[in-house]
């Protein structure tokens, strides 16, 4: 395979570039791997064992064909399904084989997806999609407490949703 | 009030609409705006992805996200900085082992990787042996370091590659096919160290290292033949 640009690729094979990852997207990494697999400790060893794998494959990684960080959540998914199943595969085989299913995952990744977004998004937009949204109070009610007229409650969710969108598509999110 | 052609007053609503919450006039006002205006729909259409994905969160993970612990950065660099070295110091033994076997059988040679490292100085007896595990699944490997002791013998277990916490029995097969327990350990990822066990077989008598992983069993000949070699799967999902 003859590529232009070789000095982009293979940007993780060195223990500084593992570093500056590291920097960079632990953080995410870890919020996702505690969401998924609900035990801090396995987290730690997922995130551990997700930067090990991506420093063995650090060669492969190639930025023109996508960003590190999907890249790397790539990895990880990969980690905590083997972790699940780990823990899990005795009785699920006994069952009469059957591999343990990665939707639990994938849901486990949109609300951990939401969820960050929901921190991102600032605090009068996210208050009034909790207040209307998960909490299911009228409108009015959350206008009277907010001390704002209900139609400021309305934009705000408008805008809140807008906010969500963007924050989610710079998370890689696409419809 | 609005007009038909107010689009940001419309567009205001759109959130509550798309969560379900417009209800009479407002709701029947802004389907008949959005009939009439593609901007307005194509608006709506992005949000509604946005809605559909809010059941999914918890609300009461909404605060700080949990972050990792600082050390867990050294841990990771150091992880690696081991490994690294670990796969330095195995590529040498390669080379060693394939130049110290150059006049053995090729059969003997898929087997296992015998090296004999003369005058060990920790209080060993005699030359230890390594096993190599041939024939392991892909990602897998298996060492073993093997130390002749008065009590038995010394057992360096090195496991790479199966699923985190997988707990490791081993045993050491004696001449006769009777078994020696040396001990159990536990895999875990990120850890290079070897695991240290010992038996009462003498490493003299000493014909097999058996490492049970729970799903399969694993046996590497210490100095029998290819035969001995026995390796089977048990309801192995992958
Ligand atoms: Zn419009």
């Amino acid at each position: 395979m003859i590529q232009l640009g070789n000095s982009t690729r293979g940007a993780l094979s060195r223990e500084r570039d593992v570093r500056e990852a590291y920097a960079a997207h632990s953080g995410e990494l870890y919020g996702f791997a505690v969401r998924s697999l609900g035990d801090a400790g396995l987290a730690e060893e997922a995130v551990q064992e997700t930067f090990v794998r991506a420093w063995r494959a650090g060669d492969r990684f190639d930025p023109k064909i996508g960003s590190l960080r999907t890249w790397l959540f790539a990895i990880l998914r990969n980690v905590v399904i083997d972790l699940g199943r780990a823990r899990s595969v005795r009785p699920r085989v006994a069952e009469g084989g059957v591999e343990p299913s990665v939707e639990p995952l994938d849901e486990a990744l949109t609300a951990w997806q939401v969820e960050e977004a929901m921190r991102r998004i600032g605090e009068d937009h996210r208050r009034v999609i909790v207040e209307t949204y998960y909490r299911g109070r009228p409108y009015a009610e959350v206008a009277a407490e907010l001390g704002v007229p209900e139609g400021t409650v309305k934009s705000r969710v408008y805008y809140g949703l807008r906010a969500l969108r963007v924050v989610l598509e710079e998370m890689g999110y696409e419809d | 009030m609005k007009t038909r052609n107010d689009c940001r007053e419309w567009r205001e609503l759109l959130g509550a609409y798309a969560l379900g919450h417009l209800e009479g006039d407002e709701r029947a006002g802004l389907e008949a705006h959005l009939d009439g205006c593609a901007n307005c729909r194509e608006e709506l259409a992005s949000l509604q992805p946005v809605a559909l994905m809010l059941p999914h969160a918890d609300p009461a993970r909404f605060g700080p996200a949990p972050q990792p612990p600082p050390e867990l950065g050294q841990r990771v660099a150091a992880t690696i900085a081991a490994e690294r070295e670990r796969s330095e110091t195995r590529q040498r033994r390669r080379l060693f082992g394939g130049f110290a076997l150059g006049g053995a059988t090729v059969a003997a040679v898929a087997a296992v990787l015998l090296l004999f490292v003369f005058g060990g100085g920790d209080g060993s007896s005699g030359p230890e042996q390594q096993v190599r595990f041939a024939d392991l699944p892909p990602g897998i490997t298996i060492d073993a370091t093997l130390q002749p002791h008065s009590y038995g013998t010394e057992i360096h277990m090195y496991v790479h590659g199966v699923p985190s916490g997988t707990l490791c029995r081993v045993w050491l097969r004696g001449a006769g096919g009777a078994s020696y327990p040396a001990g159990t350990f536990r895999y875990r990822w990120g850890d290079d160290s070897d695991a240290v066990l010992s038996s009462a077989l003498d490493l003299s008598r000493t014909r097999a290292v058996v490492v049970d992983t729970g799903k399969r069993t694993f046996v590497a000949p210490v100095d029998g033949p290819v035969a001995d070699l026995n390796i089977h799967n048990e309801e192995e999902p992958t």
